[in-house]
């Protein structure tokens, strides 16, 4: 148990180190050297090469400017090109933001994914099935703005509230429970929206994975000793079915951050998916950088702690 | 009957049971509807004279709803669409919107195709070195610590980490925009599926008989991998292929929609949106036009490539 924990952190304190070097490099990697100044090219004028200058050592070896752009950012002087503020500070801020809506997002997503798929794989073939097949499908083929301009359409529409930014502008003297509504509303659309992807793919795994266990041999073993057909299903087959799950837990948060950049971006949500938008839109690249790396940072979190989880559920996996 | 069915081989057994599959067969028709229209679109829309021309703008005929006659006093004669009337309408510099859409199609195609190419190549030959020589050792000079396997796989779990569409949108926007670009960065961000599946697949395949009897008459390594181990992991590549397809469309249209796409004045699905949705209460057509089609075309896509994966899935195929 104990030297699987280290062998996991020991992998995962590596992966961390080269998500930092892609990171880092993702921004050099532009043909040239990014000092170059083109004088056709609008977007680099002599005072941003100064900066990017301070801001990565350009003068010194690559992997110097490396260790002194992360020495930076631990200790909290790296700062942003746009404001001058400091970059963890600024992506704690509009993280705050973000957190209630993966917290919603993620809660709609495990209640409405499992039992969808688990409906569907036992009622094979019928008319609910194919019902939630065909949804499921449209939901996950549907761009996240289309529909997103769909939802606001007809939010707007039939309720008639204000559902961009975090609340609505110049209500803020109101009683405090017309506050919680307004910021109910306001959040209620942007998290359905971010969650339906998940809760589209997340249902189509648990369907196809309870239709492989169904068919399995155990599964088929305890229905000829004449096990109930419940107790078969809900005992032996959805424990085991269910086991894959745990490790999507890590997983799910690349999906949720990157589905933030767009949503955020038409909700106007001063989220960090918006941040992102801002920051690559205003060439803001120790935000991009930071941000980058922490995203995955928090995958590589999740990972592991589902990696544990899993461990501690399945007996049969010491990796 | 019997003899007959127990001749047939696993592919034709596959594809007996993906026709039987109703779903599946609607989106391969819809597939191959989509082809057909895309290369029309490319030989219609393409050239110094175009047959129907994207470019053309029409100021006095700006913003008319689809199925609208042109004004033929306003208009010039040479600038008359070249069907009488504008079938999907015009966008806000009077461009027909059929035109535009045609144009389009055939970008969006092209960038599901190479992306995934691009990303099919790099996951086959990564999971195949993986998969065959994963035991080797490698390193610098005499320090031979690590194996190919955890070379490769650590890099999977490094790219896994990122949100990959905040990765990709790093990237586009470090690069000049062009559609090239666009294509070979997809590409590079989503061929760890791929690559996990060849590498487990070859990993089973390698222990059995015909690879042991062809390593034993003495083939090359590399003929091996690529006549031998490939050919026969070929299935759920080809499924996880399709799915890319539609992934990779999806995103070029967000990107477009975020304005890091394909540049102006070309046409793709997502920035005729992104330029429709100032106009989305006047003229929702120009939202609702290439919003739906992204929707039938990536939905055609995923119901194809889900049937191929039910029906090369043995242990998901129809009873």
């Amino acid at each position: 148990m104990f030297t699987f924990l280290l062998k996991a952190l020991w992998r995962k304190l590596w992966t961390l180190f080269f998500v930092s070097i892609v990171s880092f490099a993702v921004i050099h990697l532009a043909p040239g050297s990014p000092s170059q100044i083109d004088p056709m090219n609008p977007r680099f004028t002599k005072e941003q090469l100064e900066r990017y200058r301070a801001a990565f050592d350009l003068d010194k070896p690559l992997y110097i400017q490396y260790t002194l752009f992360y020495q930076r950012l631990f200790t909290g002087q790296l700062r942003s090109f746009k404001d001058n503020q400091p970059v963890l500070g600024k992506i704690l801020e509009r993280a705050w933001n973000s957190l209630p809506l993966f917290l919603v997002e993620t809660i709609l997503i495990w209640c409405y994914a499992f039992p969808l798929g688990i409906a569907a794989a036992i009622k094979r073939n019928s008319l609910f099935d194919k019902v939630t097949t065909v949804l499921v499908f449209a939901l996950i083929s549907i761009p996240g703005f289309y529909l997103a301009y769909l939802g606001i359409i007809f939010v707007v529409e039939n309720f008639h509230v204000d559902v961009i930014g975090l609340r609505t502008f110049g209500r803020e003297g109101v009683g405090g429970f017309y506050q919680l509504m307004d910021r109910t509303w306001h959040l209620v659309l942007l998290s359905v929206l971010g969650a339906t992807a998940g809760i589209a793919v997340l249902s189509r795994y648990v369907r196809s994975q309870m239709l492989e266990v169904i068919g399995s041999d155990y599964v088929r073993t305890a229905r000829s000793k004449g096990v109930a057909e419940d107790a078969v299903l809900y005992h032996h087959a959805l424990r085991n079915g269910l086991l894959p799950f745990v490790t999507m837990l890590g997983l799910l948060i690349p999906g949720l951050i990157g589905g933030a950049v767009i949503l955020e971006t038409i909700f106007a949500w001063p989220g960090i998916g918006r941040l992102g938008y801002e920051a690559i839109l205003s060439r803001d690249y120790p935000v991009v950088i930071a941000l980058n790396f922490i995203a995955a940072v928090l995958t590589l979190i999740g990972t592991l702690v589902s990696d544990l989880l899993y461990m501690l559920v399945d007996p049969r996996i010491r990796l | 009957m019997t003899t007959n069915t127990q001749a047939l081989s696993p592919s034709r057994l596959a594809w007996q049971s993906f026709l039987k599959n109703r779903t599946a067969v609607v989106g391969m028709a819809a597939v191959m509807g989509f082809f057909a229209v895309a290369l029309t679109g490319l030989l219609l829309t393409k050239g110094e004279h175009p047959i129907l021309n994207p470019r053309e703008v029409r100021l006095p005929d700006k913003l008319k709803p689809p199925i609208s006659t042109p004004n033929r006093e306003a208009v010039p004669a040479a600038s008359l669409p070249r069907l009488g009337v504008y079938v999907l309408g015009t966008d806000e510099l009077g461009r027909d919107v059929f035109a535009r859409m045609l144009e389009g199609g055939f970008v969006s195609l092209s960038v599901g195709f190479v992306a995934v190419g691009i990303a099919v190549a790099i996951g086959l030959l990564l999971g195949g070195i993986a998969g065959y020589y994963g035991r080797s050792r490698v390193g610098v000079w005499r320090l031979r610590l690590l194996t190919v396997d955890t070379v490769i796989t650590g890099l999977i779990d490094v790219m896994l980490s990122f949100p990959s569409f905040f990765l990709i949108l790093t990237v586009v926007a470090v690069l000049k925009p062009s559609i090239w670009n666009i294509m070979i960065v997809i590409g590079l961000t989503s061929w760890e599926g791929t690559a996990r599946f060849v590498r487990a697949e070859i990993l089973s395949l390698r222990e059995q008989e015909f690879i042991q009897a062809a390593q034993a008459v003495g083939v090359p390594g590399y003929r091996v991998i690529l006549r031998h181990l490939i050919p026969n992991s070929i299935a759920p590549v080809l499924v996880s292929a399709t799915l890319g397809i539609a992934g990779a469309i999806l995103t070029e249209s967000s990107l477009s929609f975020l304005g890091f796409g394909v540049p102006p004045p070309d046409a793709t699905w997502g920035n005729i949106l992104s330029d429709g949705k100032r106009y989305i209460f006047d003229a929702p057509w120009l939202t609702l036009i290439p919003g739906t089609a992204v929707l039938i075309v990536v939905l055609a896509f995923n119901l194809f490539g889900e049937g191929l994966r039910e029906a090369f899935n043995p242990k998901l195929r129809q009873g």
